[in-house]
C-alpha cells in the first residue's frame, strides 16, 4: 500500500479488501497492457518448468501404458477397495476446477470486483483441471479402450448406456463442464487476443490471433455483444458449479456403502470443491504474481478476499464433517457407526486426521487478518489445503470400501508406485497445459483490468492548453483511449 | 536414388519391377501355404467319423475311481471331445454318494499338471534326461537281470502307494516272479495307530461310522471331517446327523488343537497333547477323573459332565493318535454299546486294509542306508518329503545303486532316482478298488494319455513278457485284459459294471492282509522327555494332505478351512501364548528342536492351547513343480523320528519345541478380513432348544435396524414379511404375480417368448450341515474356469510383492466365486470358549440387486428367470458393481489371467485342457462372479426342450451343490413347489444375509444349530 498515490480515491480502510478492488499502482492503460503482455516473454526458468512438467507427464504416461498392458493389478487396488488413487484424483481435479468457475462466473454475477485480476488464471486452471480430471475415469477402467461405451451413441445393436448409473451422469456432467468452461474462457479472451494480434509482428501468429479474436475491432457493437455473451455464459456456468460436483458426489451418494449413502454429499462436495479450488488458486497465483511481477495487480486485498472465501468454504466443509458423524450416530445403524468410528479411530485414523487438520483446523487461522495478508502463509496453507482435500477424497472413498457391510472382506489398501506415477503424471499434464497457456495468452484479463484502472485524463481542466483556453467549453477532460 | 539419374534406355541395376512382382507373388503364396499347415496338425473337431456316443460339444461321463487317497471314492469323469475336464462324485457309488472332496476334484489338475514328466527320464551325468520307452524298458530289464544274476533280488524294495483292488496282488505276483519280496503299501501321515487298534478290537481296519445313530459324539483328536479315515462318507453321515436338528448329536472335541472337525464340535475340551488317553481311561473307569483332569489341564467338572453325558445317550467315540488311545476308545464304544449301532464293524471300509506301517518303511530305509538294497522302486509315494528330515531318507535312498521311480511328477523322491518311468495319471489308467466288502469300484481312463507316460501295470507286464520264464505267468496282453480276466463274470459283467463304475463281488486274490504288528520293537515316542517351551502338533493339511496336493494350484489357493491362509505355512500359536509372548499375526517365529529348525509367520488361533503350537504338513517342497517348490516350510524339518510303540506308526505329535521371535514380519496370505461378525448377522445360529419350541419363529429382527417394526406392509419386503423373501417386486413381476396384468414394470415380461420368466432360480445353504470343508470352492474353480492367482510366477507384476507366492491374495485378489467364511462367536476373553460358524458366500442373485443400476454399460442385469447376469464382453471394468455389492462377491480380473503370453496366465500349457468349454475364460479388466452355473441351467433347459418335456424338479444342480459332501447346498426353482429348494426356503431356520438392505436375495441360509451342554444356559 505504500505505493498508493495520495491523489487516489481513499479507501475507507486502508487494509480492507472490498468488492471495489483498486489497483493504485497501475497508472495507465499502457502500463497495464505493457506489464501484462510482458509476462508472455519466454524465459529459461519457464522452459525448465515446462521440461519438468513434461517429464512428469512422461513418467505418468509410461506408467499408464504399462498398466494398460499388464492390467489394473499393477496398481494398489486391494478388493474390496475397488476404487483408489485414480478416482480420488478424479474428484480432486474436478473439485479444483470449481473455484475457477466460481470466481469467473458467480463472482462476476455478484459483481465482486476482486475477481478481476485472478479470474483468467482461475478459469484456465478450471479448464486444465477438468481436462486432467476427465482422464481419470478412463484411466481407472479395466478396459480403457472401451470407454466410449459410456457415451450414448446410436448403434445397430440398440445398446445404450444404463442411464440409471451415476457414472453415465458423470460423463454428461464432466463433458458439459469442460465444454462450457472452455467456451467461457475463450470468450473472455477475445479482446485480449485482439491486443496480442495488434502487437504481434510474426505474420503467422498474427494471422492465428486474428482468427482467434474473430476479427475484433473494438467497436461499441462488439463490446456490447461481448458483454452480453460473457454475461450469458457466466449465468450458464453458474448452475454448473453446483451441478457438476453434485453429480460427481452422486457416484458415491447413490451407492449403498456406509459413508457414501448420504444426502449431504452434493452440498458438501460443492463446498469442498470450491475450498480445494481456492487452495489451488492460491498455490498458482501467489508464485505467478511474484514471478511475473504482478503484485500490484493481484494485490494483497485480492488475496485477502480470496482467503475469506476459503475460510467460509472451510467452515462449510468442517460443518459437513461434523454432520456426517452426527448422522452416523443418529442413524442407529451399526454399520454406519462402525464405519465412522473406524474412519477416525480405526485403521484410517491418520488419513482422517490429515483431512480434518488440513481442511477444518488449519484454515481457522484465516480468521487472523494478519495471516490472510501474509502471502508466505497463504501459500503454505494452500499446499496443506490441496493435500487435505486429496485426503478428503481418500477418506471418503477408501475407508468406506475397506470397512463396509461384509466383515469377512474388510481389508487394507496401499497405492503402488504405479498409482503415484500416474498421480504425478496428472500434475505434469496439468502443469504442462498451464505453463503453455501463461506464455501464449495473458494470465490477467487486460480488458477487465483496464475497466478498474481509473482512466488517466489526456486533458484536464486544471491544465489549460498553451493557448490558454479549454479544448471545449464544459469538457472536463478526455480519456486516453489506447 | 541413384537409379533416378540413369539415362532412359539403360538397364537398371538391381531388381526389375517384373521380377520383383514375381518374387513377391511366389513368396506370398509359399508363406500362405506354409501357414496352412502346422507341425502339430491340430484338429478343430477331433473326429470326422465320430465314435459312438461321442458328439462334439456334448459331454460324456465315465465312471471311475478316485486315487487321491486310499479311500477309493467313485468318480464321474466329464469328458468332452476327448478331454476330461471335470471330476465329480459318482452318485451311484456307495462310499461317496455323489459327493467329492477337494482333493478328489483337484485330481484333474494333477492330470494336466504342467510339470509332469512327459516321457521316461534317465540320470546322465547327474541330471535326469529324457529317453525313449524302449531304452527305458531295456535298461530296466538289464538291471533286473543283473540283480537276479547276482542273487540280490531278495533285497529289492518296491514302495507303492497304498491302494486296494487288483494291483497290489498283481504287483506282488510280478515281484515274486523276479524273486523280489512283496511290496510295501504305504500311505504317509495315515492313521496307522488307529488301524492297528481297529484290527485288534474289531478285526477290521476301519469300521464305517453312523453318526445319525448317536446322540453324543466325542472325538479324541480324530479329525473325521478332514484326513482321518474316509472323510467323504464320514462327512456325509455327520451332516445327515447334524441336519436332524433337535435330535442331532452333540459333538465334543478333545484335543490340544481345534481342527476343522473341532470347529464343527459344540464343545472343545483343550487337553494337553498326549493326555487324551488319561481322559479316555478315566471315562472307561481305569483312572480317576481328578487325575485325568490334572494331566489334561482341564477342569474336572468338564470331564465329569462329559462322563455323565456319555452315560445317558447313544454315543460315538473316535480317536486319533496313539494305538493305546484308540484301543481305549474302542473299549469305550464297546462299553457304551456303540459297536453295531454307530460303529458298524460289520460294514467296514476296506480301503485301509493291509497298509504298511511307518516302522516297516523305516526298516526298509535303514536297509537301504546299510547298502543291502540293490534296487528300489517307488510308485505314487514321496518318502523323502513325507518322512521327518531327521530320518535322512534321501541319504539312505542315495545309497541304493539303482532307483526306479514310477512317479509322474518331479517330486523329491523321483528327483533322486536313476530311472523315471512316469505312470499314467489315475484318470488315464485302468484299475479297480475294493472300498467296501462286496463292492468293486472300477477305474477306467477318461481320455488318452496327456503325455508319453505308461501305466505301471502295463510296464511291468511288458517287462515280464520279455522274460521267457515269466511270460507264461502273465498271459494278459495289458492290465485291462488282466482286470477283465479276473473280474467275476468276465467281460460281459465287467463292461456292464463300467457303466455305473461299481460291480458286485470281491477282487479275487487280493494280497493277504498283513499282520499289523511291526517286525521290530520301537522305542515309544516320549513327548515329556523332550525339551522346549511348546508342544508341537503336526497335522496333515486338510487340502494338501501329505503334501501330494501341493502341486495343484486349486489346493494351494483355497484357504485352509481353519486358518484361512493359503500359499503359505504358518505357525499356529494360541491366543494366550500370543498375548504372553507379544506375538502378533505375521511375526516370524523360529521353531527349533534338536532335529532342526523352521521359520514361518505366526497365526494367532484361539483354538489352540497356550502351551502348544501347531504346523500343518503339506507345504515346504524342495521340488514337485512350480506350484509346490519353495512355497512354505515343512514341519517335517523339525520332527524327530518317533513312533507309536505299539503300532509302529509315526508319532507326529511327539516333541516339544523352542519358539523364538526372529523380529521379522511376513504378512499372512489370508482370505480373512475380520473373523468376527460385528453383529452383522452373516452367519446366524439357533440353539437346538429354541428350535424345539413349537411356537412359530418370530419375525427376524435385523441386527442393523433395531427392533422397530412398522405396521405398514410392504409387498416383498423381506424384513417385514418372513420368508421366502424372494417375492421382490421384480421377482413378483417376473412371475406374473403383480395385481394388474398391464403392470409390466421394468423388463420382466411374464409373457416373454423365452418362457423362462416363471422361474426363480434360488438356493438354500444349510449351515447346520456345512462343515466348512471347502469342497464347494474347488468345485466352483473346476466348473467355472476360475483362475488361481497366487502362484509365484503370477506375482511378477504385483507391485511391491514381486515374486512372492500368494502376492495377489495378499492384495485380496483371489477369484473364488464362492468362498467359505469362518466366523468366531464368543471367546473374546482368553478363558471363554468360542464357537465357529462357516458361511459359504457367493453371489446372492438379489431380486433387487444393488450392482445392476450402477453399471454404466448394462454389463450386469437381471435375467427373466431371476439370475443376476454378468456380461463379460460388455464390461468395461468400472468396478462400481463391486463397490455396491454388500456381499462382496464380485471379482475383478486385475491381470490377464487368461492370456497365455502373460506371466499371470493361470493355466500354463495342458492345464488349459481342464477348462470347461461351456464357460468363457474371462479377459483382463472385466468383472466376474457366480453365475449359479448358468451353463448348467441352460444345458438342462435345452435338453428338456429337445426331449419335448418340461424340466423335472431337481433334475440338475450347480457344481457346488453337486460336490458338497455335506449336502448343505440345494439349488432349484423357487417358483415351482416341486423343487426341493422351495420346501427348504420355507424352513423356519431360513434367513437372508443383510435382508435389511432389501436386496431380496435368491440364496437363503438355514441357521446353524447349536447344541449347548444341557446344563449350560441357552444361547450365548
Amino acid at each position: 500500500m505504500s505505493t498508493m498515490a495520495p491523489d487516489r480515491i481513499e479507501l475507507r480502510r486502508d487494509n480492507t479488501a472490498t468488492a471495489d478492488v483498486q489497483l493504485p499502482a497501475v497508472k495507465s492503460y499502457t502500463q497495464a497492457t505493457d506489464e501484462i503482455l510482458d509476462t508472455l516473454r519466454v524465459t529459461k526458468a519457464w522452459f525448465a518448468g515446462l521440461g519438468v512438467a513434461v517429464l512428469c507427464l512422461l513418467i505418468g504416461g509410461t506408467a499408464w501404458a504399462y498398466q494398460i498392458y499388464m492390467g489394473l493389478g499393477v496398481a494398489g487396488y486391494r478388493p474390496p477397495v475397488m476404487w483408489g488413487v485414480y478416482i480420488i484424483t478424479f474428484v480432486f481435479w474436478i473439485g479444483i476446477g470449481h473455484a475457477g468457475t466460481l470466481i469467473s462466473a458467480i463472482l462476476y454475477l455478484f459483481r465482486a470486483g476482486f475477481r478481476t485480476t485472478i479470474y483468467r488464471c482461475a478459469e484456465a486452471m478450471t479448464v486444465f483441471a477438468v481436462m486432467t480430471a476427465g482422464l481419470f475415469p478412463i484411466l481407472h477402467l479395466g478396459r480403457p479402450w472401451k470407454f466410449f461405451w459410456l457415451i450414448p451413441y446410436p448403434h445397430w445393436r440398440l445398446i445404450w448406456p444404463q442411464f440409471k448409473s451415476p457414472l453415465v451422469w458423470d460423463v454428461f456432467a464432466v463433458l458439459t463442464y469442460l465444454t462450457v468452461s472452455a467456451t467461457f474462457l475463450f470468450i473472455g479472451l477475445i479482446p485480449d487476443i485482439a491486443v496480442l494480434r495488434d502487437r504481434e509482428t510474426n505474420p503467422v501468429r498474427k494471422q492465428i490471433f486474428g482468427v482467434l479474436s474473430f476479427g475484433w475491432r473494438n467497436s461499441d457493437r462488439e463490446w456490447r455483444h461481448f458483454a452480453r455473451a460473457y454475461l450469458f455464459l457466466a449465468a450458464f456456468s453458474t448452475p454448473l458449479v453446483l451441478s457438476v460436483h453434485s453429480v460427481v458426489s452422486f457416484d458415491f451418494a447413490m451407492a449403498n456403502l456406509p459413508g457414501w449413502h448420504t444426502t449431504i454429499f452434493p452440498p458438501y462436495f460443492v463446498a469442498g470443491a470450491i475450498f480445494s479450488g481456492m487452495g489451488m488458486v492460491f498455490t498458482i497465483i501467489i508464485p505467478v504474481r511474484r514471478w511475473f511481477k504482478l503484485k500490484h495487480y493481484v494485490t494483497i486485498n485480492v488475496l485477502d478476499a480470496g482467503a475469506k472465501l476459503c475460510l467460509f468454504t472451510s467452515l462449510v466443509v468442517g460443518c459437513a464433517y461434523l454432520t456426517e458423524f452426527f448422522i452416523a450416530w443418529y442413524s442407529g445403524s451399526e454399520v454406519e457407526q462402525s464405519y465412522f468410528w473406524n474412519r477416525v479411530f480405526g485403521q484410517w485414523w491418520w488419513a482422517a486426521w490429515i483431512m480434518l487438520t488440513c481442511n477444518a483446523i488449519l484454515p481457522l487461522l484465516l480468521f487472523s487478518q494478519r495471516l490472510r495478508r501474509n502471502t508466505t502463509f497463504l501459500f503454505t496453507l494452500s499446499i496443506f489445503i490441496n493435500l487435505g482435500m486429496w485426503y478428503e477424497r481418500f477418506v471418503i472413498i477408501v475407508p468406506s470400501m475397506s470397512h463396509e457391510f461384509e466383515p469377512w472382506k474388510w481389508g487394507p489398501y496401499a497405492p503402488t508406485y504405479i498409482d503415484w506415477a500416474i498421480l504425478l503424471g496428472s500434475f505434469g499434464w496439468f502443469s504442462m497445459w498451464f505453463l503453455l497457456f501463461i506464455k501464449q495468452l495473458p494470465v490477467l484479463a487486460i480488458a477487465e483490468v483496464k475497466e478498474i484502472v481509473p482512466p488517466r485524463m489526456r486533458h484536464a481542466h486544471a491544465e489549460p492548453d498553451p493557448e490558454g483556453h479549454s479544448i471545449a467549453p464544459g469538457l472536463i477532460g478526455s480519456y486516453e483511449v489506447r | 536414388m541413384s537409379e533416378r539419374a540413369t539415362p532412359a534406355g539403360e538397364p537398371k541395376a538391381g531388381t526389375s519391377r517384373r521380377t520383383f512382382l514375381k518374387v513377391l507373388g511366389a513368396a506370398s503364396a509359399t508363406t500362405a501355404v506354409a501357414a496352412c499347415s502346422s507341425n502339430t496338425g491340430e484338429e478343430l473337431i477331433p473326429y470326422l467319423v465320430h465314435p459312438d456316443e461321442t458328439v462334439p460339444g456334448v459331454s460324456n461321463y465315465y465312471a471311475s475311481t478316485c486315487r487321491e487317497c486310499a479311500a477309493g471314492c467313485g468318480l464321474l469323469l466329464e469328458v468332452r471331445d476327448g478331454r476330461t475336464f471335470k471330476v465329480e462324485g459318482n452318485p451311484d457309488h456307495p462310499l461317496n454318494r455323489g459327493a467329492l472332496c477337494s482333493r478328489g476334484q483337484a485330481s484333474v489338475q494333477g492330470l494336466y499338471n504342467p510339470d509332469r514328466y512327459r516321457q521316461p527320464m534317465l540320470r546322465k551325468n547327474g541330471r535326469l534326461t529324457p529317453i525313449s520307452w524302449t531304452q527305458a524298458t531295456t535298461l530296466l530289464t538289464q538291471q533286473l537281470a543283473g540283480i537276479q544274476g547276482a542273487g540280490k533280488a531278495g533285497g529289492a524294495v518296491f514302495i507303492n502307494q497304498h491302494e486296494t483292488g487288483s494291483f497290489p496282488g498283481f504287483l506282488d505276483a510280478w515281484l515274486e516272479g523276479y524273486g523280489m519280496p512283496p511290496h510295501l503299501s504305504y500311505a504317509a501321515l495315515s492313521d496307522g495307530a488307529v488301524i492297528a487298534a481297529n484290527k485288534q478290537s474289531y478285526g477290521v481296519a476301519w469300521p464305517s461310522l453312523d453318526f445319525t445313530a448317536a446322540k453324543i459324539v466325542v472325538s479324541f483328536g480324530a479329525d473325521f471331517l478332514e484326513t482321518w479315515g474316509a472323510s467323504v462318507p464320514q462327512q456325509l453321515s455327520f451332516a445327515d446327523a447334524r441336519a436332524k436338528g433337535v435330535d442331532a448329536p452333540r459333538v465334543i472335541y478333545v484335543g490340544p488343537r481345534r481342527s476343522l472337525t473341532g470347529m464343527n464340535a459344540d464343545q472343545w475340551i483343550p487337553c494337553k497333547p498326549g493326555s487324551e488317553l488319561a481322559i479316555a481311561n478315566a471315562l472307561g473307569g481305569t483312572g480317576t477323573m481328578a487325575q485325568a483332569a490334572q494331566s489334561a489341564d482341564v477342569p474336572a467338572a468338564t470331564l465329569e459332565a462329559l462322563a455323565s453325558a456319555l452315560a445317558g445317550a447313544p454315543s460315538l467315540l473316535l480317536a486319533g493318535g496313539s494305538m493305546e488311545l484308540a484301543l481305549a476308545v474302542n473299549a469305550l464304544n464297546q462299553k457304551f454299546g456303540n459297536v453295531g449301532r454307530s460303529v458298524l464293524t460289520t460294514q467296514p471300509i476296506e480301503s485301509f486294509e493291509g497298509m504298511t506301517t511307518d516302522a516297516e518303511l523305516t526298516d526298509a530305509i535303514e536297509r537301504m542306508r546299510a547298502g543291502q538294497v540293490p534296487l528300489l522302486f517307488v510308485r505314487g509315494v514321496n518318502p523323502v518329503f513325507t518322512s521327518p528330515r531327521s530320518a535322512k531318507v534321501a541319504d539312505a535312498i542315495s545309497k541304493v545303486p539303482f532307483k526306479v521311480s514310477f512317479s509322474s511328477y518331479p517330486d523329491e523322491t523321483s528327483e533322486l532316482c536313476d530311472l523315471v518311468l512316469p505312470d499314467h495319471h489315475a484318470i488315464e489308467s485302468w484299475g479297480d478298488a475294493q472300498p467296501i466288502p462286496g463292492v468293486i469300484s472300477l477305474q477306467q481312463p477318461g481320455m488318452d494319455p496327456v503325455y508319453d507316460t505308461r501305466a505301471t501295470a502295463d510296464v511291468l507286464l511288458a517287462l515280464a513278457k520279455t522274460n521267457p520264464k515269466l511270460a507264461a505267468a502273465h498271459p494278459a496282453g495289458n492290465y485291462r485284459e488282466y482286470l477283465i480276466s479276473r473280474y467275476p463274470g468276465g467281460t460281459t459283467a465287467f463292461t456292464a459294471a463300467l457303466i455305473k463304475g461299481i460291480g458286485n463281488g470281491t477282487v479275487a486274490g487280493q494280497r493277504p492282509h498283513r499282520a499289523a504288528v511291526p517286525a521290530t520293537a520301537r522305542a515309544a515316542a516320549n513327548i515329556a522327555g523332550t525339551s522346549g517351551d511348546f508342544y508341537l502338533v503336526v497335522y496333515p493339511s486338510p487340502l494338501l494332505e501329505d503334501g501330494s496336493g501341493a502341486n495343484k494350484p486349486w489346493l494351494q489357493e483355497i484357504p485352509d478351512p481353519v486358518t484361512k491362509v493359503c500359499w503359505q505355512t504358518v505357525i499356529e500359536v494360541g491366543t494366550s501364548a500370543a498375548a504372553r509372548l507379544a506375538i502378533d499375526p505375521g511375526d516370524v517365529l523360529r521353531v527349533e528342536t534338536p532335529a532342526g529348525a523352521i521359520t514361518a509367520p505366526a497365526f494367532v488361533y484361539p483354538g489352540l492351547r497356550g502351551d502348544t503350537i501347531a504346523v500343518a504338513f503339506g507345504r515346504g517342497h524342495t521340488a514337485y513343480g512350480r506350484y509346490a517348490q519353495n512355497v512354505g516350510v515343512s514341519p517335517g524339518d523339525v520332527l524327530p523320528v518317533a513312533f507309536d510303540a505299539k503300532s509302529g506308526a509315526m508319532a507326529w505329535t511327539s516333541t516339544k519345541v523352542k519358539v523364538t521371535k526372529t523380529g521379522d514380519f511376513v504378512p499372512l496370505v489370508s482370505a480373512e478380513g475380520s473373523a468376527r461378525q460385528h453383529g452383522r448377522g452373516v452367519a446366524q445360529a439357533i440353539d437346538a432348544g429354541d428350535l424345539a419350541r413349537t411356537e412359530p419363529a418370530e419375525v427376524p429382527v435385523s441386527p442393523m435396524h433395531g427392533n422397530e417394526q412398522t405396521e405398514e406392509h410392504m409387498p416383498g419386503d423381506a424384513s417385514h414379511e418372513f420368508l421366502p423373501g424372494l417375492r421382490a417386486p421384480v421377482a413378483q413381476d417376473a412371475q406374473g404375480d403383480l395385481p394388474s396384468d398391464d403392470n409390466l414394470k421394468g423388463m420382466y415380461d411374464p409373457k416373454h417368448w423365452s418362457g423362462m420368466a416363471k422361474r426363480r432360480w434360488a438356493m438354500t445353504i444349510d449351515l447346520a450341515r456345512c462343515t466348512g470343508c471347502s469342497a464347494c470352492v474347488t468345485a466352483c474353480y473346476a466348473e467355472n474356469n476360475v483362475p488361481t492367482v497366487g502362484a509365484r510366477h503370477q506375482s511378477s507384476a504385483t507391485a511391491g510383492l514381486e515374486g512372492q507366492p500368494g502376492a495377489n491374495i495378499l492384495r485380496g485378489r483371489e477369484m473364488a466365486w464362492i468362498r467359505l467364511e469362518r466366523f468366531y462367536e464368543g471367546g473374546e476373553t482368553l478363558d471363554e470358549s468360542f464357537e465357529t460358524r462357516f458361511v459359504p458366500m457367493l453371489c446372492q442373485h438379489c431380486g433387487n440387486a444393488p450392482c445392476e443400476p450402477v453399471c454404466p454399460v448394462y454389463a450386469t442385469y437381471h435375467s427373466p428367470d431371476g439370475l443376476n447376469v454378468q456380461v463379460y464382453n460388455r464390461c468395461v471394468g468400472t468396478r462400481y458393481c463391486s463397490n455396491n455389492c454388500p456381499y462382496k462377491v464380485r471379482y475383478f480380473n486385475w491381470f490377464g489371467y487368461g492370456e497365455p503370453a502373460r506371466p499371470q496366465y493361470a493355466w500354463p500349457e495342458r492345464m488349459n485342457w481342464q477348462l470347461n468349454p461351456d464357460v468363457t475364460v474371462r479377459g483382463k479388466g472385466v468383472m466376474e462372479k457366480c453365475s449359479m452355473c448358468v451353463q448348467r441351467i441352460r444345458e438342462s433347459e435345452h435338453r428338456a426342450k429337445l426331449e419335448g418335456r418340461a424340466l423335472v424338479a431337481d433334475e440338475f444342480t450347480t457344481s457346488c451343490a453337486q460336490a458338497c459332501p455335506s449336502n448343505a447346498i440345494t439349488f432349484g426353482d423357487a417358483a415351482d413347489p416341486a423343487w426341493s429348494v422351495t420346501k427348504l426356503i420355507a424352513d423356519r431356520r431360513g434367513y437372508h444375509v443383510f435382508e435389511e438392505l432389501n436386496t431380496f436375495t435368491a440364496v437363503v441360509y438355514l441357521k446353524k444349530i447349536n447344541h449347548p451342554a444341557p446344563s449350560a444356559p441357552a444361547g450365548r
